[in-house]
């Protein structure tokens, strides 16, 4: 008995290592991207109660403008031009990820602007806007750059494969995982140990209260929308080097965003970081097992969670809800 | 506001306008730059629309995933036709039953959730009808459709009519839109128009005065999704096909658009204001310029700032301020008689 | 060319939409010239084959252009219209509705999305309008979904895998590993591709379905890795191959299988890094193909569209060129443009492999409406520099030895009686 037990658990345990091991980990590194998809979103919505559905268009557009300032071309304009172009790939390419964010940020604020006439009215006008907004954004992207897919390179520094156990895994994928922790990390420090935080969150809870308090508040729309914006093109820029950059691409990301934002229940933060990594673990793992079914899996999940917990994992009641 | 009184003319003034122009389209079409075909996709979506808005503009509740009972309206249709060789009018009521199955499913999900809750809900369902219409390929043909559904003849025993022209078909889809017409306008003018209407407003209210708020939010949902199963199943009459894209998210999210640009929170007809103008803003610009989205979503912006009740809305806004204007001159005059 | 008719179009929507004095203004202006012949561009513009779509009307157009260069056809002006597509099974269904009732026209050409040109072809044997579908290679479009009025320009799943497996499976092994779309081209180019890997002796050990719309392989990476193949067989098209793509290419696993990419349309990786081109695939026509008449035909592609990106011409814009021209000449050559007489000109259809450039003539076989013609296998051309010298091309097979043997089963074409007769 004794004798065959160790056995039987390492045979089991090699399985587990070889075969299911490296979904997981690929699971969890797709979570935190999915995650990082949804950061933006969630802010939106949860100070704001708007769901912005150009969210997926601003992603694409952040991945557009990113490789503009990448790779532009200034062959004939002069020495700036060429000089610009000697800098190092890694360096521009951190210009990118600085600059094309906050241009986004920039088109977020003109979007806010739109989006004040339909506050205090219906939710669904705010909402259809955005939708407007995002047809517009696509069919600009399309007589800007064309239909043609396009390329967003990526410095050699954080490219390439490496081999672990036996199989490959992308580098790539590792540095954009981290860079959703780093994000998410980032995100949360801001919204919870920053006064702007703490304004932005009770701005969620109770905007009456802050404008009574004498904060600003349009100010305060103004800012969290540039940066839920500015978040919605970080992932652009991170997530289309593997999706690949055509002007459609947006409604890649603002599917999944949509339905991680539920999963973890509307206004919490950390509900969102944890339906992005179910999302991306049951897409993972179906994709695995049953990869047919792999795209559907996340609905399923999603109408899983929301049959018994009614506000999603973490959800509190929202004025979305009336 | 969309508000009903309980008493209301079995045909009103705008309905008799609608019938006019809706029986008359054939003959001026033509001339006016238009074409059958097109009369016909148009009044198959008001059909749609109008039902829909059972659900959006007259209970709130706002479902972004329709399409699916339009699908499923379709394909029901298609198989109905395929395989029990149904006919024109039973194939449509095979059509109805399957979108009212499929929607009622759905409903026993959605009747307890409220607001975003419930419109990501439709989302969900709706895109697992989707996903099923393209992978169930034995049944549905997967991505390419259900194809060769052929037009068939209306049996009435001691004759036929044929559906083959698109002429002939535009007036058999009229005809439906008229009686549709009537009944919704009859529904959201009875007790139960009522009943859905104090659930938009307040829903917990609703609940108080005693209203079973689940069971009219089960019933209108299942009702539009009956209506929206006959306008599918009439669309695949009209294309001889079931093709699944009438089921994605986008075609969900644009019936959601037509209705509002129209003006459906505000008025009866606003859905059909807003299938009209989308129709004629797609085939016109569309045929002008490849960037018609463009500038459709640039309308539609403009809509939601500006006149957020769509056309119907901004119509009425204009009609009152004409009435203000010539009640304000008369008062005026009066003031200066004195 | 093309800007003028679109104008004149657009003028003549304006007269039609005003009033009726307009109308009969341009009812007395029509009499005086033949009528033109309308033909609308059924091309996608938006949705996944936008690019694809505007390639192939690229195609058409220079056709067009030619014939109006030297008159037009029996003495009569060619015009276009082109309305978006949308990649969309049902807009198409209702674009071609418009097309042919509203703006009359007498031919229909364009498609990429199998999908879509059904629908399309369904609308166009209603009304006995030609319809020719340029660039989707769906083996059900000659097969089950064939019609009497529709004639199908490039090759198919079938003929691009006949091309491929029996070369792979004997230079680099019997095991393989399926990655299917799971759709119908996916679905129907797979159960080709398998029934000729077990015919040359193969196995296929795995088939792993990908819905439409997947964005992440990793997993199925993962799962080819831990499997070990010695082939990996991928039907996988439009957006999502172009995904595939880009994450093999970033794991370097291109060369660490033989992969069989079934056909590689030109607008889906030009100006993509050679990297991502991996493996062996199908295609209809190269530029760089060493045979007459090359240089000419890109030069005048050039030339007819100096600011487009694509700076030389591809498989998809080469069968939009041929589809249309070839329909053209068959008009020219029946004397008239009643649909039958065309339709019979087109099935008899025979071009001298000089004239077409490739290697063998190519032919149109009666009975499934679809044209037979040379598949070239290619692989990315590493050596060069020129970034759009992309192929080297590995091998070509005539069309005998590619072709698609089950679409004769499978294809029941309506009779002449059935189709309606349409002169336009």
């Amino acid at each position: 008995m004794s004798a065959i037990q160790p056995v039987l658990n390492e045979s089991l345990g090699m399985e587990f290592v070889t075969n299911l091991l490296p979904h997981l980990i690929n699971g969890l590194a797709l979570g935190l991207l999915f995650a990082l998809i949804a950061l933006g979103f969630t802010l939106i919505v949860s100070v704001m109660e708007v769901i912005n559905l150009a969210h997926g268009s601003l992603f694409a557009l952040g991945a557009y403008l990113a490789m503009v300032i990448i790779d532009p071309s200034l062959q004939n304009a002069g020495p700036i031009g060429l000089w610009y172009l000697g800098l190092p790939h890694l360096l521009r390419y951190a210009i990118a990820l600085i600059v094309a964010p906050a241009l986004v940020a920039v088109v977020g604020f003109g979007l806010e602007l739109c989006l004040r006439r339909t506050y205090g009215k219906k939710k669904e006008y705010g909402l259809l806007l955005t939708f407007g907004a995002a047809l517009v954004l696509e069919e600009a992207i399309r007589l800007t750059w064309g239909p043609v897919e396009q390329f967003l390179s990526v410095p050699k520094e954080i490219s390439g494969a490496f081999i672990a156990n036996g199989l490959i895994y992308s580098t790539y994928r590792i540095y954009a995982a981290a860079f959703g922790i780093f994000a998410i990390v980032l995100v949360w420090l801001f919204l919870a140990k920053t006064p702007y935080g703490a304004i932005i969150k009770a701005g969620a809870h109770d905007s009456e209260m802050v404008r009574a308090l004498g904060i600003n508040l349009p100010r305060l729309q103004l800012l969290v929308f540039g940066l839920g914006a500015a978040l919605a093109a970080i992932a652009g820029i991170i997530l289309t080097p593997i999706w690949g950059l055509r002007p459609h691409v947006g409604v890649d990301a603002v599917i999944p965003a949509f339905l991680i934002i539920v999963l973890g229940g509307i206004g919490s933060f950390w509900g969102a970081v944890l339906g992005g990594l179910l999302v991306g673990m049951g897409v993972a793992i179906t994709g695995a097992y049953a990869s047919a079914w792999s795209l559907l899996s996340m609905y399923l999940l999603l109408i899983l969670v929301l049959t018994f917990r009614a506000r999603g994992l973490f959800g509190k009641k929202t004025a979305l809800e009336a | 506001m969309l508000t009903t009184k309980g008493k209301a003319p079995i045909v009103s003034r705008q309905m008799l306008v609608f019938f006019a122009i809706l029986l008359s389209y054939p003959l001026w079409a033509d001339a006016a730059g238009l074409y059958e075909y097109l009369g016909i996709e148009i009044v198959i979506f008001i059909i749609y629309a109008l039902g829909f808005n059972l659900l959006l503009g007259y209970t709130g509740l706002p479902s972004f995933g329709h399409g699916a009972y339009f699908g499923v309206g379709a394909y029901g249709y298609g198989l109905a036709q395929l395989y029990l060789d149904a006919g024109f009018i039973p194939g449509l009521l095979l059509a109805m039953l399957a979108g009212t199955v499929a929607s009622g499913l759905v409903a026993l999900f959605l009747s307890h959730r409220r607001g975003i809750y419930f419109a990501l809900m439709t989302i969900a369902f709706g895109q697992v009808f989707w996903f099923l219409a393209i992978k169930l390929r034995g049944l549905t043909g997967g991505e390419d459709g259900l194809l060769n559904i052929f037009r068939p003849d209306i049996d009435f025993g001691l004759f036929q009519i044929s559906l083959k022209s698109n002429f002939a078909f535009y007036y058999a889809v009229a005809l439906i839109a008229v009686l549709v017409t009537l009944l919704l306008w009859r529904l959201v003018h009875s007790p139960f128009g009522m009943a859905i209407q104090a659930v938009r407003m307040n829903e917990t209210r609703a609940r108080f005065v005693g209203y079973q708020v689940w069971w009219i939010k089960w019933t209108v949902f299942t009702l539009s999704g009956a209506i929206a199963g006959l306008a599918g199943g009439l669309l695949n009459v009209a294309q001889e096909s079931a093709f699944p894209d009438t089921m994605s998210l986008h075609a969900s999210g644009l019936i959601v658009m037509m209705v509002l640009i129209g003006g459906g929170f505000v008025s009866f007809w606003g859905p059909v204001v807003g299938v009209i103008v989308y129709y004629l803003a797609r085939d016109l610009l569309g045929s002008i310029t490849e960037a018609w989205l463009l500038w459709y979503g640039l309308l539609f912006m403009a809509v939601m700032m500006f006149s957020p009740e769509g056309f119907a809305g901004g119509w009425g806004k204009l009609v009152a301020w004409v009435r203000r204007r010539k009640q304000g001159e008369v008062l005026m005059g009066g003031a200066q008689n004195d | 060319m093309s800007t003028t008719t679109k104008q004149r179009s657009i003028l003549n929507r304006a007269l039609l939409a005003g009033t009726a004095i307009a109308g009969l203004a341009m009812g007395t202006s029509q009499t005086l010239a033949a009528d033109p012949i309308v033909i609308g561009l059924t091309s996608d513009s938006s949705g996944q084959y936008a690019n694809s779509g505007a390639s192939d009307r690229r195609g058409m157009l220079m056709a067009i252009d030619e014939f109006n260069a030297k008159g037009g056809v029996l003495g009569r002006k060619i015009e276009t219209v082109h309305i978006d597509t949308e990649t969309t099974p049902a807009t198409g269904s209702r674009v071609a509705e418009r097309m042919i009732s509203r703006d009359k026209v007498g031919y229909l050409i364009g498609a990429v999305s199998s999908g879509v040109a059904n629908a399309i072809s369904q609308v166009a044997q209603k009304h006995g309008v030609i319809y020719l579908n340029t660039n989707s290679s769906s083996p059900t479009e000659s097969g089950a979904n064939c019609h009497r009025v529709k004639f199908v320009w490039d090759g198919n799943g079938a003929n691009f895998a006949k091309a491929a497996v029996k070369n792979t499976i004997a230079s680099y092994g019997k095991n393989v590993i399926q990655v299917t779309n799971d759709y119908g081209w996916g679905h129907d180019t797979s159960a080709a591709t398998k029934a000729l890997i077990e015919t040359y002796g193969g196995e296929v050990s795995d088939d792993i379905l990908v819905p439409q719309g997947t964005r992440d392989f990793t997993a199925v990476l993962l799962k080819i890795q831990q499997a070990k193949p010695d082939i990996v067989a991928a039907a996988v098209g439009g957006d999502d191959q172009k995904a595939l793509r880009s994450q093999v290419a970033e794991l370097g696993m291109g060369q660490d299988y033989a992969w069989i990419n079934n056909q590689q349309d030109w607008p889906d990786v030009y100006g993509l890094p050679k990297e991502n081109l991996f493996g062996v695939f199908g295609t209809t026509w190269y530029y760089g193909l060493d045979l007459p008449g090359v240089d000419e035909f890109v030069a005048q592609y050039q030339e007819a569209y100096p600011d487009t990106k694509m700076r030389v011409p591809g498989n998809v814009f080469y069968n939009g060129y041929w589809a249309t021209r070839s329909l053209l000449e068959a008009i020219e050559a029946a004397g008239t443009t009643n649909n039958h007489d065309v339709i019979k000109k087109l099935e008899q259809l025979r071009i001298p492999a000089e004239v077409r450039m490739q290697h063998d003539d190519a032919y149109m076989n009666p009975n499934t409406h679809q044209m037979q013609q040379t598949v070239y296998l290619a692989t990315a051309n590493t050596g060069s520099d020129d970034p759009d010298d992309l192929f080297t091309i590995v091998s070509h097979s005539s069309p005998e030895a590619v072709a698609d043997t089950d679409a004769d089963a499978s294809c029941k074409l309506e009779s002449f009686e059935d189709t309606p007769v349409n002169q336009p």
